[in-house]
């Protein structure tokens, strides 16, 4: 009976979703426009360049890989630093942590019924209409799973990331400062902005050692591998559980670490 | 009611003004923090850039230096909105919950009155970046530096910042007729990121859509050229001064619009 109550939050939150129908056609318009701009800058780009494959990425690896990117990061993107930046401020913090609930479950679990909703809604036509517009050159095969597979594990790596982040606001009281820079570092250095493959070599080290490459980067590069070795999706997906693992550990600690420091003025 | 001049409205707008830096200096954590957010977002821009122009020496016949004065040109432009129209973020909040009807009561002109009350001290940091990164490209690309050129080009920054002011304005009041507003908006500040890209690489029927419909060739592509290519300058170049005062007059009028007919919620 454990799940069920987790289940509850996640139907709770796709009727909540689904109250704003209009914000989805809205989200979904806004993915087209911008594949359409991503689609005229990367052939111009590569028109530039001479030649069809740089840095291993060919224009239409490129293109997915880019629009794929933005629609992971509308699926992802939980506002979570947001989230509890807005209830310390506002006090209602306080009715979360009496709740039956870990706050971090009960966080997550709250937001996981718009997973499913914007999966539907807006991942699932903006992948379709880049598979047409490259006319199939995503790989329908075993690689699905396993991106599905790598997805799971960013979303988590993602969330206690947020989670963490977001912790740091029991401090500084400072929300749009705190999320901004979070949002810049992860998209800048998780591929989602330029992919990793055209980085600066010692560049590209540096951020191979970092969590953020999980996120976006290891997900796309195994939907783009057709035919994937063994060895390179494990050591991806490793490396992907290993950052899930540390981050959760990471994540927990802080926050009861932080929670004595909490203050909260009426509510 | 008889009109008020503009020495009147410029004089109640540094008394706002004043009262806004007294209650952010109250926030000083939160005023530091939001300013370092805002130069990583500038820094990671232009090292998205960096990387780009790395990869590929020039795009479309334009070369690097000449990328980065429209770079820094857009960046410049786009200073006002930040600095003086932030309250348009707010709009929708307002209007739900009823706080909007408050400026509906007063006795001077709503739309400057809402506009005034928050003025983003964080703008100016994108300013300097923007400013530096045109004078670095200015003198690499061997541009002569006269006072009427200067004239130009702090005529053409300045009539270019209306076309992102009208967007967003226009964006904004979408929340007087639908509830929520904030994919709009948001839509309109992704676009933003695109408007430092010479609008020539798009295929003609996106030339127009970007060019007369969500006008962001106009924040740095249009006026550039009159500094950048001065035997070539096609004719919009020197329209966009005045497409820039049309389309900022147009979504005041929205505004307005949607301002009048608001309600308030009955609390």
């Amino acid at each position: 009976m454990k799940l069920k109550k987790y289940l509850t939050l996640t139907r709770a939150g796709i009727i909540e979703a689904l109250q704003f129908r209009l914000s989805f056609l809205v989200m979904v318009v806004g993915n087209m426009l911008y594949l359409i701009v991503v689609y005229f800058l990367w052939k111009a780009i590569y028109a530039s360049a001479g030649t069809d494959v740089v840095n291993g990425m060919t224009f239409t690896d490129t293109l997915i890989y880019l629009v794929l990117a933005t629609a992971l990061f509308n699926f992802m993107e939980m506002y979570t630093v947001w989230e509890i930046g807005r209830n310390i401020q506002s006090g209602k913090i306080v009715l979360d942590l009496l709740k039956p609930m870990e706050y971090r479950k009960y966080l997550f679990w709250s937001y996981s019924g718009s997973f499913v909703t914007q999966f539907f809604l807006t991942f699932l036509p903006t992948f379709i209409a880049v598979a047409f517009v490259t006319h199939g050159a995503i790989h329908m095969g075993l690689n699905l799973l396993y991106f599905v597979i790598s997805v799971v594990l960013a979303v988590s790596i993602n969330y206690s990331i947020d989670f963490l982040v977001g912790t740091i606001c029991l401090y500084t009281e400072s929300i749009w400062g705190i999320n901004i820079m979070k949002q810049v570092i992860v998209l800048l250095l998780s591929g989602a902005t330029i992919p990793l493959a055209f980085f600066p070599e010692p560049l590209k080290t540096i951020v191979g050692y970092l969590p953020f490459q999980s996120i976006y980067n290891a997900p796309l590069s195994i939907l783009l591998d057709s035919a994937p070795q063994p060895h390179t999706l494990l050591v991806t997906l490793g490396t992907q559980l290993l950052w899930c693992v540390v981050m959760i550990i990471l994540s927990k600690l802080f926050w009861k670490a932080s929670l004595k420091q909490i203050t909260v003025n009426g509510g | 009611m008889k009109r008020k001049g503009f020495i009147f409205y410029l004089r109640i707008y540094c008394k706002i003004l004043a009262q806004d830096l007294k209650s952010k200096m109250s926030y000083r954590a939160d005023f530091i923090i939001s300013t370092i957010g805002m130069i990583f977002t500038n820094i990671s821009g232009f090292v998205s850039f960096w990387i780009l122009f790395r990869n590929f020496p020039s795009i479309n016949g334009w070369s690097y230096y000449e990328m980065l004065f429209l770079y820094g040109f857009s960046l410049v432009s786009l200073t006002p909105v930040q600095c003086f129209f932030d309250n348009n973020w707010s709009l929708r909040q307002n209007v739900y919950s009823g706080d909007f009807i408050k400026y509906c009561f007063r006795p001077i002109n709503m739309f400057f009155y809402y506009q005034s009350e928050v003025f983003d001290i964080k703008g100016l940091g994108q300013l300097a970046f923007g400013i530096g990164t045109l004078i670095y490209s200015w003198a690499k690309i061997g541009l002569a530096f006269t006072p009427l050129m200067l004239l130009k080009m702090i005529v053409f920054l300045l009539t270019a910042s209306l076309i992102m002011i009208a967007l967003q304005n226009a964006a904004a009041a979408t929340c007087f007729w639908i509830q929520n507003s904030f994919y709009v908006l948001d839509l309109a500040f992704r676009f933003r990121d695109y408007a430092k890209y010479p609008v020539t690489i798009f295929s003609p029927i996106f030339r127009f859509i970007f060019t007369f419909v969500m006008p962001i060739a106009f924040i740095a592509y249009y006026p550039s050229l009159v500094i950048l290519r001065p035997h070539e300058i096609p004719l919009l170049s020197w329209l966009s001064p005045v497409i820039g005062i049309l389309f900022f007059w147009a979504s005041y009028k929205i505004w307005m619009h949607g301002a009048m007919k608001y309600s308030g919620t009955g609390s």
